[in-house]
C-alpha cells in the first residue's frame, strides 16, 4: 500500500498555545485510520489543516505524494478530502437535498435551480447510506444521526478520497451507530480512506485498521489495531495508567427528594401528539438513576420539564421532599437546589464571549461578591475548584472559552454547576466529547459527590456509561417509559429491546 | 469578553480602545492645524464648549444603546424618546405654571422637579413597552423599536397639540420654555451635560463589569438559551437594558431641550438614534450582542463628534450634509480596522474574486464624485473641480488594483 496522505512535521500553534508540534505519519491508502487522544490533543485540529479549514502551519502534507498548500476547504475537496466536523455544518432551513448540493447547485440548460435532478440523486446517495429520508424535509428537522448521514452523502457527492469523520458518533445512538458502521464498511469497499476521531475505544478497535496517538499536540505513535489493546492505546494518550474503579461499593441510598407522577408533556404539532406520556420516576437522595433511550425519546424533554425549562403545558405532578413544585423558569429550579447540564453545548450551554472563569462562574456569581461588587480575585478563586475537580485544561482563568477543545468546553459547564452546590444534578449526556481518561475523573467525581448526598440523574447515549454509573436504569420509548432495570437485572440488550419498543435493535 | 480595565493588575486599556484614542488625538491635532482658521487654537474655549456639549449629548444616549447592544438587542427609538422625553418635561411645565404665560417664564419649583421627574418616568415607560413588546408578544427588537421609533414623536406631536389647546386654547406645534431654571442649565450646560455624562460612564461601568447584573447582561447578548438555562431571568436583565436605553435618552432628551429653550416635537433630535449606535459600533460594540465596553463607547463618541466638528471646520459651507457620509464612513472603517487582524490570519483578502474586481471601480467612482463636490468649496480648485475628481478617482482605482495585485501574488 502506498500512503495518501504524508504529514511531515506539522505543527500549529495558536496565540501562546502550541496546538501541534511537529507530527509526522502516513495515511495508507484505503484504510480507516483512527486517531486518539485526550481532549486538547491537537486532533481536531490537525483535521482541519488537513481539510483546509486552517491555512497556516508549520510543516508540510503531501497528498499523493505531491506537497499541498491549500488555499481553503475548497482546494481540499478538489484533492479529494472531505471532512465531518465535531459540530455539524448543516442550513438548517434548506432542504435535505439542498445542503448535499450547497455551493454546487446543478443547473437546468437555462441556468435555472435543478431540484428534480438534486432532489433525484439525493435520494439516491440517502438510499445507499440507509437513510430513509425524504430529501425534500428541511435539515433542521432531521435527528442527528440523519443530519450526519447528510454530511457523509455531502462528502459522496464530491467523490472523496478521504473522508475524515471527527466524534461523528458523539451524537448518536447505538443504532445510529451501527448504521454508521455499515456506512463506513460500504465506504471502504469504494476504496474511500478513512480518519476517524472518537474517544469510544469499542469503536475505535472495531474499525480501525491502524491507530495514531497523539498526546500535548505531540505525535506518540502508530500501531496496528491487532498488535494493542484498548489499555495500551489509553496508556500512551494519558501518559500513565488509568485506575478502574468500581463506583458501586455500599453506596447508600438516602430519602427520597424527587417524585414525578404521570408526568404528561403535550406536542401539539406532532401527530404523536406527546413529548412524553405518564413518565413517573423516583429520586433519593445519594442516589444515580440513568435514564436511556434512543435519540428523540424524550430524555431531554423529562430533565427539561423538572428543571422549568420546557413551556409550563405539562400535566401530572413534580415533587420535591414531597411537596409539588410547578417551576416555569430554571431559575426557580436552581433555587431549589437542582442543577442541570444541557445536552447541546454549543447551542444550550457555552458563551462564547465570556471567558473560561466567567463561564464558569455564572450560576455562582453572588459569591464572587465583595461588598456588592463583583471581585476578580474573589472570582478566580472560586471557579479554581470546579475548575481543578473536572480537570480543565486551559491557559488560565481567562483563557477564551472558544479556544478550549470540545472536551474541556464540555468540563467547564459541568464545573458549572458544581459551584452551586446542588441537591439534585440532572445531567444530559454529560460525557459526549470527553475523553476516556476525563470519563473515569467525572465518574469518580460524581461518585464522591453521591456519596455526599447527591441525587444524580443522567442520561446518556452509551449503554456502558450507563452501566457503569447508574443504580437503577429507566427506559424511555416514544415519551413512554417502557421498562426499569435494577444494576444487577440490567444488560445491554435488555435496555436495547426496551427502548426499540420491544423489537431487538436492527 | 473584555472587561476593560478589570483584567489582571491595575488599569490597562486594551488595543481596541488605545488605537481609538490615538485616532481621536490625530483628528484633534489635524483638524487644529488644517483648518484655515485655526479655531482650535485660537478660540479654544468656545470649541471646546461646542465639543464637550456634543460629546456628552451624544455621549448619554450612547451609553443606553451600548448596553442595549451588548445584551443583545438593538434600539432603534433613541432620537424619538429624546424628543418625547422633552415633550413631556416641557408638557408638564406648561400645566404647571401661570395660565397666561405662554412662554413659561415662571414656573413653580415643584412643577419643575415633576417635569424633569415626568421625563424620566416617560423613558422607564417606554423601556418597559419595549420589553413587554419583546420578551411577551416575541417582538424583534428590531421591528419593535421600529414600531415606537415612528410612533413616539408622532404620539408627542399629538400630545403637544392636546395639551396646548387644553391650556392656552390655540394649538402649538411647539413649546417655549424661559424658566429661570433652565436658563440656568442651559448656562452651565456644557459643564452640567459634561458632568452628568462622566458619572453616567462610571456607573454603566461600574454595573457592566462589576456586578451580578452586568455579568448577566453579556451572557444574554453572548447566548440568550443558554443564559435562560443557567437560571437567568433573562426577561428581566432585558427590561433593564431597554429601560436603561430609554432612560438615557431621557436624560438627553431634558438637556436638549434646556440647551435650545423649546420643545419642539417634530424635528427635535431626528436620527439621534443611529449616531448613537455608530458611536457604540465604533467604540467596539458588536451587534451580534455580547460584546462591548464603556470605555470604548466613550471613546467612539468623542471621536464620532470629532470628526463631525473636523468637517464643519474644514468645509465650513453646509457641513451638515456631510455629516451622515462621515459617519458612515467611520463606522464602516471602524469596524473593519478591528476585524482586519482577524480577516488577514485567516488568509482572506479585501478583493477576492470577481465582486471584488467589481467592488474597486465602485469605490473609485465613490471617491471620484466626493473629490469633485468637496473640491468647490476650495477656492485654489475653482473650476478645475471635474479633473480633480477624475485625478482622484483614477488614483483610487490604481491604488484599489495595486493592493488586489499583490493580494493575489502572496496568495499563490
Ligand atoms: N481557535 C483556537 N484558538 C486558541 N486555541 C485553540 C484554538 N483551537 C484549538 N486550540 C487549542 O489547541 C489545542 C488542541 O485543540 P483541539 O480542538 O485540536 O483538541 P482535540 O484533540 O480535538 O480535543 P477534543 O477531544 O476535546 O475535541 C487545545 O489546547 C485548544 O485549547
Ligand atoms: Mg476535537
Amino acid at each position: 500500500m502506498t500512503p495518501i496522505i504524508a504529514f511531515r512535521g506539522v505543527g500549529k500553534r495558536f496565540a501562546g498555545v502550541t496546538a501541534l508540534s511537529d507530527v509526522t505519519f502516513d495515511l495508507m491508502t484505503g484504510e480507516c485510520h483512527a486517531i486518539c487522544g485526550e481532549n486538547g490533543a491537537g486532533k481536531s485540529t490537525l483535521m482541519k489543516i488537513l481539510s483546509g479549514v486552517i491555512t497556516k502551519y508549520d510543516g508540510e502534507i503531501s497528498v499523493r505524494g505531491r506537497p499541498v498548500a491549500f488555499r481553503g476547504t475548497r482546494d481540499a475537496e478538489v484533492a479529494g478530502i472531505a471532512i465531518i466536523h465535531q459540530e455539524l455544518n448543516l442550513v438548517e432551513q434548506l432542504p435535505a437535498a439542498a445542503n448535499i448540493f450547497l455551493g454546487r447547485e446543478k443547473r437546468t440548460p437555462f441556468g435555472l435551480l435543478d431540484d428534480a435532478a438534486m432532489e433525484r440523486e439525493a435520494a439516491t446517495l440517502l438510499t445507499d447510506l440507509e437513510c430513509p429520508v425524504d430529501p425534500r424535509t428541511p435539515a433542521g428537522v432531521l435527528r442527528v444521526g440523519d443530519q450526519q448521514l447528510l454530511e457523509i452523502a455531502k462528502a459522496l457527492s464530491l467523490k472523496s478520497d478521504v473522508l475524515i469523520m471527527d466524534e461523528p458518533t458523539s451524537a448518536l445512538t447505538e443504532t445510529e451507530v451501527a448504521r454508521l458502521d455499515r456506512v463506513i464498511a460500504q465506504l471502504r469497499q469504494r476504496g474511500v480512506t478513512i480518519l476517524y476521531i472518537s474517544h469510544k475505544m469499542d469503536e475505535v478497535f472495531r474499525l480501525a485498521d491502524r491507530i495514531t496517538v497523539l498526546r500535548d499536540g505531540r505525535y506518540v505513535k502508530t500501531v496496528d489495531r491487532v498488535a494493542t489493546t484498548p489499555r495500551e492505546i489509553t496508556g500512551w494518550m494519558v501518559g500513565r495508567e488509568i485506575a478502574n474503579h468500581d463506583f458501586h461499593g455500599a453506596r447508600s441510598r438516602g430519602e427520597k427528594v424527587l417524585g414525578v407522577r404521570d408526568l404528561t408533556l403535550p406536542w401539539p404539532e406532532h401527530p404523536r401528539g406527546y413529548r412524553l406520556k405518564n413518565v413517573s420516576l423516583d429520586l433519593h437522595a445519594g442516589e444515580i438513576v440513568g435514564i436511556a433511550g434512543l435519540m428523540g425519546a424524550g430524555r431531554t424533554e423529562l430533565l427539561e420539564t423538572i428543571f422549568g425549562a420546557t413551556e409550563p403545558t405539562w400535566t401530572g405532578t413534580i415533587l420535591l421532599d414531597g411537596r409539588p413544585v410547578r417551576f416555569i423558569h430554571p431559575k426557580e429550579a436552581c433555587d431549589a437546589g437542582i442543577a442541570m447540564v444541557t445536552e447541546d453545548r454549543k447551542r444550550l450551554g457555552l458563551f462564547p464571549d465570556l471567558d473560561v472563569a466567567a463561564n464558569v462562574s455564572l450560576c455562582g456569581l453572588r459569591a464572587a461578591l465583595r461588598g456588592g461588587l463583583l471581585s476578580r480575585g474573589r472570582e478566580e478563586a472560586l471557579v479554581a475548584s470546579p475548575i481543578r475537580e473536572t480537570a480543565v485544561k486551559s491557559a488560565g482563568p481567562h483563557a477564551a472559552i472558544t479556544g478550549l477543545s470540545g472536551g474541556n468546553q464540555q468540563k467547564c459547564i459541568i464545573g458549572r454547576w458544581l459551584l452551586v452546590k446542588p441537591r439534585i444534578l440532572l445531567l444530559d449526556d454529560p460525557t459526549r466529547g470527553i475523553d476516556v481518561g476525563a470519563k473515569a475523573e467525572l465518574y469518580q467525581l460524581i461518585d464522591r459527590l453521591c456519596r455526599e448526598g447527591l441525587a444524580v440523574v443522567v442520561t446518556s447515549s452509551e449503554l456502558s456509561e450507563l452501566l457503569t454509573l447508574a443504580d437503577r436504569i429507566l427506559v424511555l420509548a416514544e415519551g413512554r417509559l417502557t421498562a426499569e432495570f435494577s444494576r444487577a437485572e440490567a444488560t445491554e440488550q435488555s435496555i436495547m429491546e426496551a427502548a426499540t419498543g420491544g423489537q431487538a435493535p436492527r | 469578553m473584555n472587561l476593560s480595565g478589570t483584567s489582571g493588575s491595575g488599569w490597562r486599556l486594551p488595543r481596541h480602545e488605545l488605537a481609538l484614542l490615538g485616532a481621536i488625538v490625530l483628528v484633534f491635532v489635524g483638524t487644529g492645524w488644517l483648518d484655515t482658521n485655526h479655531t482650535y487654537f485660537v478660540n479654544w474655549s468656545e470649541s471646546r464648549d461646542i465639543i464637550l456639549r456634543n460629546t456628552s449629548l451624544l455621549g448619554i444616549i450612547a451609553l443606553g444603546a451600548a448596553v442595549v447592544i451588548i445584551a443583545g438587542g438593538i434600539d432603534l427609538s433613541a432620537g424619538s424618546m429624546v424628543a418625547f422625553s422633552a415633550t413631556t418635561c416641557a408638557l408638564l411645565l406648561a400645566v404647571f405654571s401661570e395660565v397666561d404665560d405662554k412662554r413659561l417664564v415662571t414656573v413653580p419649583p415643584l412643577g419643575i422637579a415633576v417635569a424633569i421627574g415626568g421625563a424620566m418616568l416617560s423613558g422607564l415607560l417606554v423601556g418597559t413597552l419595549h420589553t413587554w413588546l419583546i420578551t411577551s408578544i416575541r417582538l424583534p427588537p428590531f421591528v419593535a423599536t421600529l414600531a415606537t421609533l415612528v410612533g413616539l414623536r408622532s404620539f408627542a406631536r399629538a400630545m403637544c397639540l392636546f395639551v396646548t389647546k387644553e391650556r392656552w386654547g390655540s394649538e402649538s406645534q411647539q413649546i417655549n420654555v424661559n424658566t429661570p431654571f433652565f436658563a440656568w442649565l442651559k448656562e452651565h450646560n456644557v459643564w452640567i451635560s459634561t458632568g452628568t455624562f462622566l458619572v453616567l460612564a462610571f456607573v454603566t461601568w461600574l454595573i457592566l463589569s462589576r456586578t451580578v447584573l452586568g455579568r448577566h447582561l453579556y451572557a444574554l447578548g453572548g447566548n440568550e438559551q443558554a443564559a435562560r438555562l443557567s437560571g437567568i431571568r433573562t426577561e428581566n436583565v432585558k427590561w433593564f437594558a431597554y429601560c436603561f436605553g430609554s432612560l438615557t435618552a431621557a436624560l438627553a432628551g431634558i438637556f436638549l431641550m434646556a440647551d435650545s429653550s423649546v420643545a419642539q416635537p417634530g424635528n427635535l433630535a431626528r436620527g439621534y438614534e443611529l449616531n448613537a449606535i455608530a458611536a457604540a459600533v465604533v467604540g467596539g460594540c458588536s451587534l451580534q450582542g455580547g460584546i462591548g465596553t464603556v470605555t470604548g463607547t466613550v471613546f467612539g463618541a468623542l471621536f464620532l463628534r470629532l470628526v463631525i466638528d473636523a468637517v464643519s471646520k474644514l468645509i465650513k459651507a453646509s457641513a451638515d450634509v456631510y455629516e451622515g457620509m462621515i459617519v458612515g464612513i467611520i463606522v464602516a472603517l471602524a469596524v473593519t480596522l478591528t476585524q482586519f487582524g482577524q480577516l488577514a490570519k485567516a488568509g482572506r483578502t479585501l478583493f477576492p474574486g470577481s465582486r471584488g474586481l467589481a467592488a474597486i471601480p465602485t469605490i473609485a467612482t465613490f471617491a471620484g464624485l466626493l473629490a469633485m463636490m468637496g473640491a468647490a468649496n476650495v477656492e485654489a480648485f475653482r473650476g478645475r473641480t471635474g479633473l480633480l475628481g477624475v485625478v482622484v478617482g483614477g488614483g483610487v482605482l490604481l491604488l484599489l488594483s495595486a493592493i488586489r495585485w499583490t493580494e493575489g501574488r502572496s496568495v499563490s
